[in-house]
């Protein structure tokens, strides 16, 4: 399933009603790769966690393929990115005391009962196509990129059309972070999700599509795609 | 369905009432569990916060378990009192406290008590329908064993025949106690007195402490003939009474000690055990009457409750008066025990609103994975239930050990024997602690699903 991404006034504000991200319209089509970058605070995670539909404060609409995220409830929300957005994290967010089958599959552990074995072996083989072959190993056991690449089989299990990146080189050194990025960018265009990543990272930005630029909460630029 | 109720064996109530305590868990538990198996999640939580977990197991299991192990020693000591009470139909002894012929009776307890004299005696042991009448002489002591001058036939009745050895033909012939320090052949010297108080040389014993000035030392002199000494011939079986740590001697010897007639006249002087001569009767604290029948108890104890001269009592009633104060006792403790649980349980789910502060992020990330709030308090639900249930399950442990411990502790200071179990009273208690837990345990579950996904990603 392709979702294309279609964004309009987008608004969030903070508890006392500063302004934190504002993005009047953006369009991306299915599959891009996108990267986002800005200074500390600038409001990409922001932007990045309105994409997910997990902002309860944000006006406008964020349209994925037909489903406005903004106008669902919050269990909507939740439900939708279940089957549709895969998330990583700069510091992974693995379950430490489980191996790396388990949190590869966890989402299994809350989908319909006659998907759960097929998502546990779609993990399976996305840690092998990750090149994690000792997926019985706890992770404590795993090096930074090792969980890093757990993380994505775990968001690619699901086989969610969309992959929502939060600085995920940032935790890695030069070298680890430049296999991953080849692994990473490797699978979602073999299996034509749209990947977007908000990072630092210049050799990640290089191989995007399209790099936004935000600043002060606004698109300040939009390098390789349509800025309305 | 009243009537239904009331047909069912006692057992089967018990295990209903269990059932019906458990449901409410089992039901909040199918519920919350319905359509998910969060088993993995829950093994990671309980790893990952091993050391809290543990320490809040430890709580609700120390907590829980005294309280199970109070009720179940209460309980123990009043089966084992009761059962130590079991051989003594009827006592009769002079007017005064029945309490105090009880404990001095039954639990050998030193007490001052009046004396039933030698007719009363007579008429006592005379009855028609009286088939033992047993004189008991107490105040002397060996060691920490005391010394209690009666008859063989109630040293049979109380050892229901069971005796290892011979019982007693001679005065000067003893048969101990299941748990008195001494073997059968060995020879010793009964003190006057018992515990600090005992004079170990006042019948003819060897000195070991001050010079004794003893008021009947001329009296004592009737007994030389056997110089104070006596000579164990048996020893009873376990009665899980006091008796099993006295030793029992002929009536007619603890007479001869203090310098009074033996309870027979001078021509029957070596006669041991009844029929006793009124005249020759020095007199006894305590009878005890052992009726041809039942019914007859409360024929006799009628007759020999006379103004002035004897009082008779049950002492089976008599301990039922002293439960029922410490039925009063029992309730406080059950309520305290209550109490005490409700207590644990706020505290617990005041420390489980913390502790689910600690996975707040986890939490988060299941649902910015998309995990349904159900699963999410699923998950919540099954850590908290997981703790209260293995804490329960432990204080079970906790409070069979600590009702062991204390009825050790009990039966050694006071030879009743005492099996204190945990029993179906202490179950409902944990049952109904497990269920209210388990429901209070919703309410922290429900709590981590209003915290914002995003301030748990970013913390």
């Amino acid at each position: 399933m392709s979702l294309p991404l279609m964004i309009s006034g987008l608004a969030v504000r903070s508890p006392r009603g500063r302004i934190l991200l504002e993005l009047p319209a953006l369009a991306a089509a299915p599959g891009a790769l996108i990267g986002i970058r800005g200074a500390s605070g600038a409001g990409k995670t922001t932007l990045l966690y309105a994409l997910a539909g997990l902002l309860d404060r944000a006006e406008g609409s964020v349209r994925w393929g037909s489903t406005d995220v903004l106008a669902l409830g919050s269990e909507g929300r939740a439900r939708f990115r279940a089957g549709n957005i895969g998330m990583i994290f700069q510091d992974f967010m693995l379950f430490e005391e489980l191996n790396a089958q388990d949190n590869a599959a966890l989402t299994a552990l809350f989908r319909p009962r006659a998907e759960r074995a097929a998502l546990r072996d779609r993990a399976k083989a996305r840690l092998a196509l990750l090149g994690l072959a000792e997926a019985e190993h706890r992770v404590t056991s795993f090096s930074g990129g090792e969980r890093q690449r757990v993380a994505i089989a775990r968001a690619m299990a699901s086989e969610a059309p969309v992959l929502l990146a939060d600085e995920p080189t940032a935790s890695l050194d030069r070298g680890t972070a430049d296999r991953l990025i080849d692994d990473l960018v490797a699978l979602v265009r073999t299996q034509g999700t749209t990947l977007i990543a908000v990072s630092h990272d210049a050799t990640l930005l290089e191989r995007m599509d399209r790099v936004l630029t935000i600043a002060g909460g606004r698109l300040v630029s939009d390098e390789g795609g349509i800025c309305a | 369905m009243r009537v239904i109720w009331d047909s069912l064996p006692g057992a089967a109530q018990d295990l209903a009432l269990l059932i019906a305590l458990l449901v409410p868990a089992l039901i909040t538990g199918l519920l919350v569990l319905r359509g998910y198996a969060p088993w993995p999640l829950l093994r990671g939580f309980l790893g990952r916060f091993r050391w809290s977990a543990l320490l809040f197991v430890l709580l609700i299991a120390i907590s829980t378990g005294m309280g199970i192990g109070l009720l179940a020693q209460e309980r123990g000591l009043r089966r084992g009192t009761a059962q130590a009470a079991d051989k003594f139909d009827l006592i009769v002894a002079a007017p005064g406290s029945e309490l105090t012929a009880l404990f001095a009776s039954v639990f050998l307890q030193p007490s001052d008590m009046g004396l039933v004299s030698g007719n009363a005696f007579a008429e006592i042991a005379g009855h028609s329908e009286v088939e033992i009448a047993a004189p008991l002489a107490f105040g002397d002591s060996h060691g920490a064993a005391p010394v209690v001058g009666t008859t063989a036939e109630f040293l049979r009745h109380l050892s229901g025949n069971r005796v290892e050895g011979r019982l007693w033909h001679d005065h000067a012939e003893a048969v101990i106690g299941a748990l008195v320090p001494l073997e059968i052949g060995e020879g010793f010297t009964p003190a006057h007195g018992i515990g600090d108080a005992a004079e170990p040389e006042a019948h003819g014993g060897a000195p070991d402490g001050d010079e004794v000035d003893h008021g009947q030392t001329d009296a004592h002199a009737h007994s030389h003939d056997h110089g104070g000494a006596l000579t164990v011939v048996g020893r009873m079986a376990p009665t899980g009474s006091p008796w099993d740590r006295a030793i029992l001697i002929p009536v007619e010897f603890v007479w001869e000690i203090h310098g009074l007639a033996n309870g027979h006249a001078p021509e029957r002087e070596a006669q041991i055990g009844p029929p006793f001569d009124a005249e020759y009767f020095p007199g006894t604290p305590a009878v005890v009457v052992r009726a041809r029948a039942l019914w007859a108890n409360y024929a006799l104890r009628s007759e020999f409750t006379r103004d002035g001269e004897t009082m008779a009592f049950f002492p089976g009633a008599v301990l039922s008066g002293l439960y029922r104060v410490m039925g009063d006792v029992r309730q406080a403790m059950s309520l305290m025990a209550l109490v005490t649980q409700g207590l644990v349980a706020a505290s617990v789910l005041t420390g489980l609103f913390i502790l689910t502060r600690l996975f707040r992020r986890q939490i988060a990330l299941l649902r910015a994975l998309g995990a349904p709030r159900r699963f999410v308090f699923a998950t919540v639900w099954v850590f908290c239930a997981a703790l209260l249930l293995c804490g329960a399950l432990l204080g079970l442990l906790v409070g069979w050990g600590a009702a062991e411990l204390l009825s050790r502790v009990v039966s050694a200071r006071t030879d009743i024997a005492i099996s204190a179990l945990p029993g179906w009273t202490e179950l409902h208690l944990l049952a109904g602690f497990v269920s209210l837990s388990m429901l209070l345990s919703l309410l922290p579950a429900a709590v981590v699903l209003r915290q914002p996904v995003v301030d748990g990603l970013r913390s």
